[in-house]
């Protein structure tokens, strides 16, 4: 029951994010989604994961997002998208159904109950030691992207 | 040993291109010098890789499931090729130190020029199928991206996109066959189907064959593609002299020269692969007689050199046309590479502009007569006894009909090399302008070519022995230097091709009183300088490519909305077809 | 106890294919930020119930933490794109950069 509130709170926000016409608020509706992702991860067994998605997802990308649009501000679309609503639907449903028609025999599947709750913490250091310097690396991106984005700012707003 | 000097061959002068790109175009001192030492290093390699032959597979780096084993050989053929490539590459290198003083943009010169010679080298030494597609591919690159070097000239950008075009259908040819192969097979690895043609399904074959062959006419300007190789001439000199004349042309020969014991058996395919060179060989030959630039009187030479090698291919005489491959790198390149020494000076390549230069240019005169006498097969000169060679070939297991026109084209050749010589160093001056002779760079390559042009042929008996004892399914008999000698002095065809070079000879000597029959066959002349028509062939290629292109560019909006649809609907037909099949 | 996790795997599927649409009509750069994230929280939720399903718990959570590290700079890098756009455009109307050169 639980789970179906949470995922039906997941679907509205994304909804939302994309149906609203002001920027700030779509931010807003995705920091929702964010935080309610988070609870379902938690209900899925990942509280580790749950609790970073909250803080980065929920929380970061939130804050870089009111960041970037307070900087370019609302605009509003002037024209009609190039592919209609209607076909985007058509061939979104159509991928899905016919991705669905093709796994139709996995839905016989169990989840196994987790007997215990393993810590991901030395799952991540001992198995997967590549893949934590591959995201040491992209943060060290992320700052680099970050710096950019803030110093290119004064400057140019010096010479103007 | 041989596996490393095979990873310094390609690899040197890649590093060397890159090495040339970081120095930046502000230190062309640097430049050159890089240039210089990385394909000289690599020339080296080459030829210590010479002493290390063996007909096993050298390197078998695991590429894999997709690729398989990415597999180096180091057998004669491969690597006398490569020694070529590396070598010359190197003198032309060498040239360029002069020829190309001043110009602009001289990293992407160097750097184009290094990535060839590796990738050439790569090319001949490697033994699997696909990898050798790749190799070949980045010779075209490299050969377009050359010959428009000259970037703002729209002449020159349309040679190179000609001749990119047209040697893109050999490479469609290479892929078709390396997929062909994998299909039978399992594997691209081309030796074991050399060593045993049988386990392949003979239509599959016979296809492969005849696709190989278009892909090698493509590569080595030959009937009926001949065309874009006059076009390339609008590449720098030395650039012309080491792809357009040593080493990518010989691509196509190389290719069948190594798939000949496969493909004997295919029925009418040593009789295409005659035709195809015999036609070359004496279309060409017409053409360069009334050709008035002096670096197209080249090229023409140059594909009718090649219709020759092809020509001996077609009669099993292997050894015949990789000795003449060899002999031509040399005397042809020692050609160009004195023509860009007089273009240069001059700043012309209409040869009747020129004349009368020989007295100013002494050097240059004197290598490019040695260069024009080994082409024109003037006994003791390398032309002479590889020519003897291909046309004893010929006579021994080709028709007839195919060794009259040969000899037909060799009296041509005589007859076209000496007007050329004449035109640019003898008769009356044109200009009163002061040239100046070969600079010491220029020297230093030309020299060694001279004299490789004049002595090249003693080298006739380790040669052979080389691809003997490397090529176990080609059936080359080893033999020595002075048995090669005497076989050409003992042949009669020796004494005919002598008799009709001479007739060449007088033919020019007394051109005035031949004006009954330069009139008669003044259609002929108007036809070859319309290129027989095969012109029309070769552009409708390139518009039809063009086109196609420019009416794909329409889908490509650069919208993201469309590319996601474009997504979504490759991964519905995906799974459909995943729905359907299973 | 055991379950069959049909609207978790649902919600997988909506989301994504809310992302989907977003991503086919949407022309505004800050729109697309925002519909890759939605795309990346259904893969997320999908890779962890991967994990539990397959019995590879652990190796799905960790994947999973690659993809929100990934996916953060993804949407900081995007973001300061954008930023700059804006500035040197003056739009970040995808049909107008388009119509831009240089």
């Amino acid at each position: 029951m639980l789970n179906a509130l949470i995922a039906a709170g997941i679907i509205l926000c994304a909804i939302q994010a994309i149906r609203v016409k002001k920027l700030i608020a779509a931010a807003l509706w995705l920091a929702g989604c964010s935080a309610l992702t988070a609870l379902m991860l938690y209900l899925l067994g990942a509280p580790e994961i749950a609790v970073i998605e909250l803080s980065v997802g929920a929380g970061l990308v939130t804050v870089l997002f009111v960041f970037a649009i307070n900087i370019i501000g609302d605009e509003a679309p002037v024209r009609m998208p190039a592919i209609p609503p209607l076909v985007a639907w058509l061939l979104v449903i159509l991928s899905f159904g016919t991705l669905a028609y093709l796994n139709l025999p996995l839905l016989e599947i169990e989840v196994p109950t987790l007997v215990t709750i393993p810590m991901a913490a030395s799952s991540i250091w001992e198995d997967r030691a590549l893949d934590v310097i591959l995201q040491i690396v992209l943060i060290f991106a992320g700052v680099l992207g970050i710096i950019n984005l803030i110093s290119d700012n004064s400057s140019r707003e010096s010479k103007a | 040993m041989a596996s490393i000097l095979i990873y310094l061959v390609i690899g040197l002068p890649w590093i060397g291109a890159l090495l040339v790109w970081l120095a930046g175009d502000k230190r062309t001192t640097v430049q050159h010098i890089l240039a210089i030492l990385f394909s000289v290093a690599s020339g080296i390699a080459a030829v210590a890789l010479l002493f290390n032959t063996s007909s096993t597979t050298v390197i078998n780096l695991d590429a894999g499931g997709v690729f398989g084993q990415f597999t180096f050989v180091a057998d004669g053929l491969a690597v006398f090729l490569a020694v070529v490539a590396t070598v010359i590459g190197s003198l032309a290198v060498i040239f360029s130190v002069d020829y190309m003083h001043g110009e602009k943009s001289l990293g992407r010169y160097y750097a184009m020029v290094l990535f060839f010679i590796g990738g050439m080298a790569g090319l001949v030494l490697t033994s699997n199928l696909l990898l050798m597609f790749f190799f070949w591919e980045i010779t075209a690159l490299c050969s377009y991206a050359l010959i428009a070097f000259h970037n703002d000239d729209p002449k020159a950008v349309a040679g190179g996109i000609k001749a990119l075009i047209i040697t893109q259908l050999g490479g469609v040819g290479l892929l078709a066959g390396a997929l062909l192969l994998f299909s039978q097979t399992g594997s691209y690895d081309f030796n074991r189907m050399i060593a045993d043609p049988g386990i392949i399904d003979p239509r599959i074959l016979s296809g492969m064959a005849f696709g190989c062959l278009v892909a090698a006419a493509a590569k080595s300007a030959q009937f009926p593609f001949q065309t874009w190789l006059p076009d390339a001439m609008e590449a720098p000199t030395p650039i012309s002299a080491l792809i357009h004349a040593a080493t990518m042309v010989n691509a196509g020969v190389y290719l069948l020269a190594r798939f000949f014991p496969a493909f004997k058996g295919v029925p009418g395919w040593t009789t295409a692969v005659i035709l195809v060179g015999m036609i070359s060989a004496i279309l060409t030959a017409i053409m360069a007689l009334v050709a008035n630039d002096l670096k197209r009187v080249l090229a023409y030479s140059t594909v009718s050199q090649l219709g020759y090698m092809v020509f001996a291919i077609g009669c099993g005489g292997v050894y015949a046309s990789q000795f003449h491959l060899f002999s031509h790198s040399i005397f042809k390149a020692l050609l160009f590479l004195a023509a860009g020494a007089v273009i240069h000076s001059v700043g012309t390549r209409d040869m009747r502009q020129m004349g009368a230069l020989g007295k100013q240019m002494p050097l240059t005169r004197f290598v490019f007569v040695i260069g024009s006498l080994a082409l024109a097969g003037i006994p003791v000169l390398n032309g002479f006894w590889s020519k003897e060679l291909v046309l004893e070939a010929g006579l021994q297991h080709g028709p007839i009909w195919a060794y009259a026109f040969m000899l037909l084209s060799a009296g041509l050749t005589a007859f076209y090399t000496f007007r050329m010589v004449y035109m640019v160093f003898y008769g009356k001056p044109s200009s009163e302008k002061h040239v100046h002779d070969a600079q010491p760079a220029m020297k230093v390559a030309l020299i060694p070519l001279a004299a490789g042009a004049l002595l090249s042929w003693l080298l006739a008996g380790p040669f052979s022995s080389l691809l003997h004892n490397s090529l176990p399914a080609h059936e080359i008999h080893a033999i020595t230097t002075t048995e090669v000698l005497m076989e050409v002095l003992a042949a009669p065809a020796t004494y005919i091709a002598l008799a009709v070079v001479a007739l060449g000879l007088i033919a020019w000597w007394q051109r005035q009183h031949l004006g009954g029959v330069a009139h008669a066959f003044r259609w002929l002349t108007a036809a070859a300088e319309n290129s027989f028509g095969f012109e029309a062939v070769n552009a409708g290629i390139v518009r039809l490519t063009l086109g196609a292109a420019q009416k794909l560019r329409t889908t490509q909006t650069g919208l993201l909305n469309w590319n996601i649809a474009g997504l979504l609907i490759a991964f519905i037909a995906v799974i459909l077809i995943l729905v359907v099949r299973g | 106890m055991t379950t069959i996790p049909y609207i978790d795997m649902l919600t997988v599927m909506i989301v994504f294919g809310i992302g989907l649409y977003t991503l086919l009509i949407t022309r505004n750069l800050i729109k697309v930020v925002i519909a890759l994230q939605i795309l990346v929280k259904a893969g997320m939720i999908a890779l962890v119930l991967a994990g539990r399903i397959n019995g590879q718990v652990m190796t799905g959570q960790s994947i999973a933490l690659t993809v929100i590290v990934a996916d953060t700079i993804v949407a900081v890098i995007a973001l300061a794109l954008a930023v700059q756009v804006k500035k040197h455009h003056g739009t970040v109307d995808l049909d107008k950069l388009r119509n831009l050169k240089g």
